[in-house]
């Protein structure tokens, strides 16, 4: 008889437990008891690591279909909107070298090709335009720090594509509330004790301290750094991606702001420095400031240095937070009846805030995927594995990218990560291709991609990279490239005219809500 | 505009002129308005709902006009529809808080001594000379309670449609006569088919709190949406025989 999936066991309670169960729970109608029954275990003892704070725009579908209140959740997490990433000091290491990975794709995009007009107008312009200004109107709009949307806009719609910045130990119980009071997720507070394996090598059941025999269908191991099923248990060996990522250590502060109505950045702000880079999160009543470097090209005390020069005369009263990274993954991420999300299943480091949206990825693949039986479910991990394994992938060969096109030459740091040896061989075979002409759809052609070729074409040419426009074919429709190059100039004037400052926003949404519709 | 509260002393003096109270509604698309109005509305103008851009909250509104800044009722010298809305009579005079030393708010009426209305040809003061309030400023004071009073309704009508999912955006695409085309977004209205697809227990819970019958007021107003086309197409030919007319 075939063995029927009928309940789901998550271990671990931080971000990517809470929000596995309720994505799952949402799809699957735990709620009412007709669907897969979910239940999650917590230690009261083990704390969680809640530093990601930086999300995707994927975030809004994700609380969207779980059938949360984008209001609530700007109330309750500390919320601010994130319109990408600002990177300074990046190319040249100067005071005045900064560009935009913004949300919003370039105008025309992908039917219009505005880069390669872009390159051979910047050939020939001193003056010309930086890529994201000429192409989106949102640069504008961060530097003016406004929100990017109105007070009339409903809940979860944007005027211009943003994301969020939030407080991960007040989202954890935020979704974790959620979960329990709405989407019928069972929530057991407890220490497991042990995993009892059967003769198949299926996770069979947990031995917990309090609550006795915890059984599942699908176990799904959220158990942070320490990987207690798929890595402890179940055998799966990490593969280390150090000689490609450099970052393992990160220093974390919460830096208080000058007032209450201090701006918000509308963006996060990502500062190089001499052995890594410093992120800058506006949070509502707080920043979230850490610099994340490489141990092996300074010191500790080194790098606490920098990162008290960044903040400033406020660093006295402040107390970093030290944190080990150990950048790679899993070799496979679903093993028998177990699978992995978060950091159970790996971590690189905290640039393009890949994180949290690998969870929220990992958990809809899962829910779409849910096997009907324990016999199909092989076939799911199979596939699970190729799809995972292609987004570690490529978002190995994304981060790197921002790495390798850096002119800095100020530390063994910079130049160690242009060592051709230190380059996934698929980032430099594309680097070939985007030689000669701009990255596109057809360099991206899985329905598994993480980042679209537009946000390749911002760090590309927002650092500097040259494209050889000699050979170009010319343009068959530069009529239509001039109207878009014009619209985005007149979309830059509207919406900086009309978009709200990002506090004066947040403080809108706290007071009187934004509608559903 | 410059607001100040009313004082019968201070301002007793003051002679105003409530025919032009409709002038300064001349350019208004969107006349805010309260439950207690509606059927009297409906007779007249599509209902319909809009955001208040400062704050995003829901208010009910009759619709004058095809497009920001048109009010196809005003013909020149006044409204010319059989029902103008309160929100129009009560002007010059506005609806303020008062800030009490105890921290409670209490409405106070204002006056705009900045407004057209207020002119020296005014035929109405606010107080006799005996100094009692004149019959004009009772008038305007039972406006405005009647405004003060409808807002609570208003609002819980607001919030008990929210609740049953019972609004819903419309969009207007018109082409008029002359094959122009009008688009207008940012408009809500009752979601005919959730409303009807209400289960008894929802529907009992309307018709006892008085909220039926609001709710086809608004559905029976729609079709006033053609009398607004009407209105935009006659003021078009009108506007092409000037034109033909000039040249």
């Amino acid at each position: 008889m075939a063995h029927v999936i009928r309940s789901i066991c998550i271990v671990g309670g931080g971000t990517a437990g809470w929000l596995t169960a309720g994505i799952i729970a949402a799809r699957h109608r735990s709620e009412d008891g007709q669907g897969i029954r979910i239940k999650l275990i917590e230690s009261d003892t083990i704390g969680t690591i809640g530093v990601g704070e930086g999300t995707w725009p994927t975030m809004r579908t994700t609380l969207k279909k779980m059938g949360v209140s984008e209001t609530d959740f700007f109330r309750e997490c500390n919320t601010s909107f994130k319109q990408g990433a600002k990177f300074a000091r990046w190319v040249t290491g100067d005071p005045s070298d900064f560009y935009y990975h913004p949300l919003v794709l370039p105008e025309g995009f992908p039917s219009l090709d505005l880069a390669s007009a872009w390159m051979e107008y910047a050939e020939k312009r001193q003056d010309a335009p930086s890529f994201s200004n000429a192409v989106s109107y949102q640069e504008a709009v961060c530097e003016l720090g406004l929100a990017p949307k109105l007070i009339t806009s409903p809940e979860y719609a944007g005027i211009a594509n943003y994301a969020y910045h939030l407080d991960a130990g007040r989202f954890v119980s935020f979704i974790r509330d959620h979960c329990v009071n709405r989407l019928g997720v069972h929530h057991v507070v407890d220490d497991v004790t042990r995993v009892v394996r059967s003769e198949t090598g299926d996770i069979a059941y947990l031995e917990t301290s309090k609550s006795g025999q915890l059984d599942g269908d699908l176990f799904i191991d959220c158990s942070g750094f320490r990987s207690l099923l798929l890595g402890e248990t179940m055998g799966v060996p990490f593969v280390d991606c150090s000689d490609v990522l450099f970052i393992d250590r990160a220093l974390a502060v919460q830096v208080p702001y000058d007032a209450a109505d201090s701006d918000i950045v509308p963006h996060t702000v990502s500062t190089a420095q001499k052995h890594g880079w410093i992120w800058d999160i506006g949070l509502q009543s707080r920043r979230g400031v850490g610099y994340v470097f490489s141990s092996s090209h300074t010191t500790v005390d080194a790098a606490l240095g920098e990162l008290q020069a960044y903040i400033g005369e406020k660093h006295r009263s402040l107390q970093p937070r030290e944190i080990k990274i150990h950048a790679g993954h899993r070799q496979t991420f679903w093993k028998g009846n177990c699978v992995a999300v978060g950091l159970a299943g790996g971590f690189l480091e905290p640039l393009e805030a890949s994180a949290l949206v690998l969870i929220e990825l990992s958990a809809e693949m899962i829910g779409a995927m849910m096997p009907a039986t324990r016999e199909t479910m092989d076939i799911i991990a199979k596939r699970f594995n190729q799809t995972t394994q292609y987004r570690w992938d490529r978002i190995i060969d994304f981060l790197k990218l921002h790495y390798i096109l850096s002119k800095r030459e100020d530390s063994r740091f910079w130049i160690d990560n242009r060592d051709p040896a230190s380059i996934p061989d698929s980032l430099k075979d594309q680097i070939e291709l985007w030689r000669y002409r701009a990255p596109g759809d057809q360099d991206f052609t899985s329905n598994a991609e993480m980042f679209p070729a537009a946000s390749y074409q911002y760090v590309l040419f927002g650092m500097g990279f040259r494209m050889d426009t000699s050979d170009l074919e010319p343009a068959s429709h530069a009529g239509a490239i001039e109207q878009a190059f014009a619209r985005n100039e007149s979309l830059k004037i509207k919406w900086t005219k009309a978009l709200p400052n990002n506090r004066n926003l947040i403080n809108k949404i706290k007071e009187f809500g934004l509608q559903k519709i | 505009m410059h607001l100040v509260e009313l004082s019968r002393a201070e301002h007793s003096e003051l002679k105003i002129n409530p025919d032009l109270a409709e002038a300064s509604a001349a350019k208004q698309h969107l006349i805010p308005i309260v439950v207690s109005e509606f059927r009297k509305a409906a007779t007249q103008y599509p209902i319909v709902f809009a955001k208040n851009p400062e704050t995003g909250r829901f208010a009910p509104y009759v619709l004058n006009g095809l497009e920001p800044e048109e009010n196809l009722f005003w013909s020149g010298t006044k409204m010319d529809v059989a029902y103008v809305p309160l929100n129009v009579r009560r002007r010059p005079f506005f609806v303020g808080m008062a800030d009490t030393s105890s921290g409670a708010n209490d409405n106070v009426l204002c006056i705009d001594i900045e407004s057209s209305c207020i002119a020296a040809s005014g035929q109405k003061s606010i107080v006799d000379p005996d100094g009692s309030d004149s019959p004009y400023l009772k008038e305007i004071l039972s406006i405005v309670r009647t405004l003060v009073q409808g807002q609570e309704q208003t609002n819980t009508f607001i919030s008990t449609a929210l609740s049953l999912d019972l609004l819903c955006p419309i969009v207007l695409d018109i082409v008029l006569e002359d094959g122009k085309p009008l688009h207008v977004e940012g408009l809500y209205s009752i979601d005919e088919d959730r409303f009807r697809a209400l289960d008894k227990d929802k529907v009992e819970r309307l018709w006892n709190e008085g909220l039926l019958d609001l709710i086809y007021s608004v559905i029976v107003s729609t079709g006033q949406i053609f009398n607004l086309i009407r209105l935009r197409n006659e003021r078009e030919s009108l506007n092409l025989a000037w034109r033909d007319n000039e040249n």
